[in-house]
């Protein structure tokens, strides 16, 4: 049955109009987009709002593009158009195969990579993607405009900082993976779909003259929020590509890990002798896939 | 809320609260009980229907958005006699048992044809696997959907020794 | 009709309606007037119940009336033992999560289900007992407090002289296995509307796998007689044994008798999941002799069932268990003790295979240990145990004509590559892994199931056949009336090709009459693999009696325009059955089997501890193929539970709470988790005594599975999952033990 809370679903017509409307029904409002979490979330009593702002149609949101040398990707764009968008299967094809993660097909057509970040689960797969691909997350209130690094938005497990009373997530933008980089999205789960993940490793990794030149690597849900495993990324830096450097850089990420102990999921034991599994794994893949990929970044 | 779109090909007024969802409009106020809910939560896929050709999960989606879309429930395949190919690949190869799941298969491969008129193999995996079936094990929906594309079969039934 | 009905590839007779979405489920009836009720659920696993304060509730919007216990005429019911109250009442005890307090009727859904959150409850919080092993023990808190222990049952076995048979042993290996608690699944979640009808009837429309039997259960709570009680079946989302006992039946009769207009009442599936029934968890210890010839010799067994809060069917759950405990091996010494016990989980009962699933996944790694242990071919090792027509088993029976296991382990094993070279049986090559973290393994698995039901319970069914004949005396119509509920396995398709068979009409004339039971006559219930093989007898008897009398009036030119009979099947009558002898649990124990042996590919991640199905080979004795394709669903259908049990499915309990609380939370494999190929060879041994010597066939498939799938991990990786599901994290752990 529906949330019994909501008293008024609307469709504003501008980003302004929404915002206006969050701030005319101060703190009992809410942005909805494909709303596949908000919806359970509020039938489940975790969402209290009476008044839903539903921006899928604004004018303008739907951007999928390149653009003065960043990627861009508007608040309506769901997992399954990024999954399916050849811009992104070339330019950052770990995004596509992690939104190809998601779900089933029916909430890859709806869910949206804006509400994911948004919603600010630590195992969201698009937002372990974002983290590796040092995504900015352009908010608008009625001051204005900010970018601020994916980070930064996200202050523990399902709260974002972005005040959904207030604000509006607008756009997500990131640089397209560099000539010569290499990828992979690694993925633990119970079962082969339909799934969240019990462990999601993103990396990307440029390799120079049989060297690290730079690595990224993102890992979820092992903390409260996605995380960079920054000790093991400057571990790489410089180092050769073999075994010996990508093993230590793999216990460091394992180091940086504090999953907790899930019933469901998994406990905390595994899921952290995983992310060494993975790492590793991913950082190899990564360095034999480089840039242009030759597969079409989806499926394994 | 006073709620205007096309379903199954007709226009179609109702009025809905603002919090119902658009399998229980469909059930409840329209009466087409084909869309089926089994998890209520977005999981199982029975409830699957098609908004704007696509496929969404109808027991999670607000009814509010379907406001001036065009929707198409099972009921919409074959409004009279005639059925639609995937119906007719569902009878011939056995596809439902107890056919709770069936609907929402049925949406899920429509939607996926309508993407990809020629998926391979994996791609079909990959288009069903949003839908839950208890009971067939999938493979004999998989080969109705095959025969849909019309390639061979891939279940290798040895029949009697 | 020139060629036969059996055999063939016969539309299913209501799949045309399931794809057109037009078929209607419980959930799909509305009638007029009609209000819904929602149920107030127990709040703790084991409490007293001091007061229940219904009067915040009743002021609610739209609330027509609150139900409680002072409504229910006699409140006390049970399939087997009446340990259970309809609605708990003030100063009983609450035993589970899903015992019930009340049930609010209203306008609407939303509103009786507000209300419901309204009905306050006192209670005083006892202590739980959640582990059957320590719930056996003296001194431990009984979830009945008027029975001296929390032991429901307990089964005894002794044959031969065990530990004669170990001291003559040449290898002996024993363990403890764990099976999970699993939840049916079902896709379609509990619903129904009950109301009363035109003759004045109490009424239910629900999905249940055994109507009649509900009526003698919903007579007793109301104190109405029989022929006042009517139960409607239609279109059943799956059942799979979860819907043989009342689930909410009752409640809507209830409803309908004291607020006397049509209630209907839907569950979510959060209220699914916590408050019915479940697959008994089964507490294993195995120690298995055999000779180095490669006989087991020897076997003593425990085997302890956590029956939950309520009886239900786990006495007859735990009867059954305990004679497939031994296998299908022929083994002269025997000492098994199974026990079925309470504690304050969630009540337990009929799944798929009735307790002949949980034994497998101890029994056939035991087999495949004793074949390891003397360095013996898998398959080469059973066949020498196999049991075979004629053999006797633990309980002292001996195994009918159309014992065909073996046939299926050959068939099985033939088509998944083994070799036989100078009486050797040699495995196939499996292949090289897709990385070198990846190891492959192969694993073979036996399993049988009785068909029908056992230990001195007559299975009966009883058909009625009407033909209506054309001008010229020609059969045009055929209508069965039958109560047997078409869960979704196609029993209606089989029964209507079985009519056709014995008239000889062209199946399409053949039609099966509505399951109601005001109009249809009881053929027991949709479980046990039994409806082909007794409402197949039940079917036949009545057509060939119809036959008769048709071929009678056209002799006489009679110009009767409708012929009737019916036919009252009983299985004593064929193979009589007996209870177990209360010391040695000697007896006969079932009328009828069927067999099966699978055969899983794997892949096993042994970074990780993630297992790939590649492929399973799948072989079991029907007896006589009624319908291939149908056939081939229900053992591809078996091989999905089979795969969730192995692999992914985990009902999780903590201290009574349920920690898997949703289907997103439990985790039923997808198109994507299931083996990427199947290859099914049928085997026809027929039985006699079964029409045209069909068997059951419904949840044989589902019995060797998961065991072929540990097999096959054990033999990719070298460790034995002991506890399935085979989880990667557990998977893992076993791998980090072997280290």
């Amino acid at each position: 049955m529906g949330p019994v809370d909501w008293t008024a679903y609307l469709f504003p017509e501008s980003v302004e109009e929404a915002l206006e409307m969050l701030s005319a029904h101060a703190g009992r409002a809410r942005l909805i987009a494909g709303g596949t979490d908000l919806v359970l979330q509020a039938q489940r009593g975790q969402c209290p709002a009476e008044v839903m702002v539903d921006i899928t149609r604004i004018p303008g949101l739907d951007f999928l593009e390149e653009r003065d040398g960043w990627i861009w990707i508007g608040p309506q764009v769901t997992h399954g158009q990024i999954a399916a968008s050849p811009l992104i299967q070339k330019k950052a094809g770990l995004l596509a195969r992690a939104c190809g993660c998601v779900g089933g097909p029916q909430i890859r057509h709806v869910g949206t990579l804006v509400g994911n970040v948004v919603n600010a689960m630590p195992a969201a797969d698009g937002a372990v993607a974002l983290f590796a691909l040092d995504a900015e997350v352009e908010v608008a209130d009625r001051a204005g405009r900010t970018f601020f690094p994916i980070a930064e938005l996200y202050a523990g497990v399902g709260r974002s900082k972005v005040d959904p009373a207030a604000q509006m997530v607008t756009a997500i933008r990131f640089r397209a993976l560099p000539q010569g980089s290499g990828w992979a999205y690694k993925r633990l789960a119970q079962r082969k779909a339909l799934i969240l993940p019990m462990l999601a490793v993103a990396v990307v990794v440029e390799v120079e003259e049989g060297r690290f030149r730079r690595a990224r690597i993102a890992l979820g849900p092992v903390a409260p929020t996605p995380l960079r495993a920054r000790a093991a990324e400057e571990s790489l830096q410089g180092a050769p590509v073999e075994e010996k450097a990508i093993a230590e850089a793999a216990r460091l990420a394992q180091e940086a890990s504090t999953p907790r102990d899930s019933v469901i999921r998994g406990s905390a034991e595994y899921r952290r002798a995983m992310v060494g599994v993975l790492v590793r794994r991913a950082l190899w893949e990564a360095v034999f896939s480089p840039f242009p990929p030759t597969s079409s970044g989806q499926g394994e | 809320m006073r709620l205007r779109f096309t379903l199954n090909g007709k226009p179609t007024e109702v009025e809905v609260e603002p919090y119902e969802l658009l399998a229980e409009v469909l059930r409840e106020r329209l009466g087409l009980i084909g869309t089926k809910i089994g998890c209520g939560e977005g999981e199982c896929g029975a409830c699957t229907v098609l908004v704007d050709g696509t496929s969404i999960l109808s027991c999670i989606y607000p009814a509010a958005k379907v406001q001036g879309r065009t929707v198409t429930t099972i009921e919409g395949l074959s409004p009279g006699e005639e059925l639609h190919p995937v119906q007719e690949a569902f009878i011939e190869h056995f596809a439902a048992q107890c056919g709770y799941c069936t609907p929402g298969l049925v949406m899920s491969t429509v939607a996926l044809l309508q993407e990809n008129p020629h998926p391979g193999y994996g791609e079909i995996l990959e288009g069903l696997s949003g839908n839950l079936c208890r009971c067939t094990g999938y493979y004999q929906i998989v080969e109705a959907v095959k025969a849909v594309i019309g390639q061979g079969l891939g279940l290798r039934g040895q029949g009697k020794s | 009709m020139d060629t036969s009905a059996l055999g063939q590839p016969i539309t299913r007779i209501d799949i045309q309606t399931k794809v057109r979405g037009t078929r209607k489920f419980p959930q799909d009836f509305n009638l007029p007037g009609q209000l819904y009720g929602a149920v107030v659920w127990s709040a703790y696993p084991h409490a007293r119940v001091r007061r229940i304060d219904t009067h915040t509730a009743e002021a609610m919007p739209g609330v027509v009336r609150i139900l409680t216990y002072r409504d229910v005429p006699r409140n006390e019911y049970g399939i087997n033992i009446r340990d259970q109250t309809l609605l708990v009442p003030e100063g009983g005890k609450v035993r589970w999560l899903g015992d019930r307090i009340a049930i609010v009727v209203a306008e609407s859904e939303r509103q009786a289900r507000a209300a419901a959150e309204k009905v306050q409850v006192e209670y005083e919080v006892l202590p739980v007992v959640t582990d059957p092993r320590e719930a056996m023990r003296e001194g431990s808190p009984l979830v009945h407090e008027d029975r001296e222990t929390n032991i429901l049952r307990h089964v005894r076995v002794r044959k031969g002289d065990v530990e004669a048979g170990f001291a003559h042993s040449d290898v002996v290996v024993e363990d403890v296995y764990i099976t999970p608690m699993v939840e049916h699944a079902y896709l379609q979640p509990e619903a129904g509307i009950g109301y009363i009808d035109e003759e004045g009837r109490v009424t239910v429309i629900a999905a249940a796998q055994w109507p009649h039997d509900d009526l003698h259960q919903i007579a007793h709570l109301l104190q109405l007689p029989l022929e006042q009680v009517r139960e409607i079946v239609p279109a059943i989302g799956g059942a799979f044994g979860g819907r043989e006992d009342m689930y909410i039946q009752h409640l809507l009769a209830l409803c309908a008798f004291v607020v006397r207009r049509p209630v209907k009442i839907v569950f979510t599936r959060e209220e699914s999941f916590r408050n019915t029934g479940k697959r008994h968890p089964f507490y294993f210890r195995y120690k298995w002799g055999a000779t180095r010839e490669g006989k087991i010799v020897a076997v003593e067994i425990e085997g302890i069932s956590d029956a939950g809060a309520y009886a239900s069917t786990s006495i007859p759950v735990l009867n059954n268990a305990v004679s497939f405990m031994a296998g299908p091996y022929a083994i002269p010494n025997a000492k098994i003790d199974g026990y079925a016990v309470y504690t304050n989980n969630a009540v337990t009962m009929a799944m798929r295979g009735f307790g002949a699933t949980q034994p497998p996944v101890a029994y056939e790694q035991q087999a495949d240990r004793l074949a390891e242990a003397l360095g013996m071919d898998p398959v080469e090792f059973r066949l020498k145990n196999l049991l075979e027509p004629g053999t006797e088993t633990v309980l002292g029976n001996r195994m009918p004509p159309g014992t065909g296991i073996k046939e299926t382990l050959l068939q099985a094993a033939r088509a998944a590559g083994w070799r036989e070279e100078a009486g050797r049986w040699i495995r196939p090559d499996l292949g090289t892994p897709s990385a070198p973290y990846k190891r492959r393994g192969i694993g073979v698995a036996c399993a049988y199931k009785n068909v029908g039901y056992s230990f001195g319970f007559d299975d009966r069914s009883t058909a009625e056949v009407e033909l209506s004949l054309d001008e010229s005396g020609r059969i045009g119509r055929v209508t069965v009336a039958i109560g047997a509920a078409e869960v979704g396995q196609g029993v209606h398709t089989a029964l209507q090709q079985i009519a056709a068979e014995a008239l000889k009409v062209d199946p399409a004339r053949v039609r099966i009459a509505l399951v109601d039971t005001s109009r249809v006559p009881d053929a027991g219930s949709s479980s046990a693999s039994r409806h082909v093989y007794t409402s197949g007898n039940a079917v036949l008897g009545a057509c060939r009696l119809a036959y008769e009398r048709w071929q009678k009036a056209l002799r006489e030119e009679t110009g009767e325009r409708t012929v009737r009979a019916a036919y009252t099947f009983h299985g004593r009558d064929l193979r009589p059955t007996t209870p177990y002898d209360p010391l040695t649990g000697q007896c006969e124990p079932h009328i009828s089997y069927s067999f099966g042996t699978q055969i899983a590919l794997v892949e096993v991640d042994i970074e990780t501890g993630e297992v790939d199905l590649l492929k399973m080979w799948t072989s079991t004795d029907v007896g006589r193929v009624i319908n291939p394709p149908m056939v081939l669903g229900q053992v591809a259908g078996g091989v999905h539970m089979g795969v969730g049990y192995a692999l992914t499915e985990h009902f999780i309990q903590e201290g009574g709470y349920v920690r898997t609380r949703r289907l997103s939370e439990y985790a039923v494999p997808t198109v994507l988790d299931m083996p990427r190929e199947l290859v099914n060879v049928d085997v026809e041994v027929p039985d006699p005594t079964g029409p045209f010597g069909a068997k059951g066939l419904g949840e044989t498939p589902t019995l060797p599975t998961a065991p072929a799938i540990l097999n096959a991990i054990a033999h990719a990786v070298g460790i034995r999952i002991t506890e399935p599901p085979a989880t990667p994290e557990r998977v893992w752990r076993a791998l980090q033990g072997k280290k």
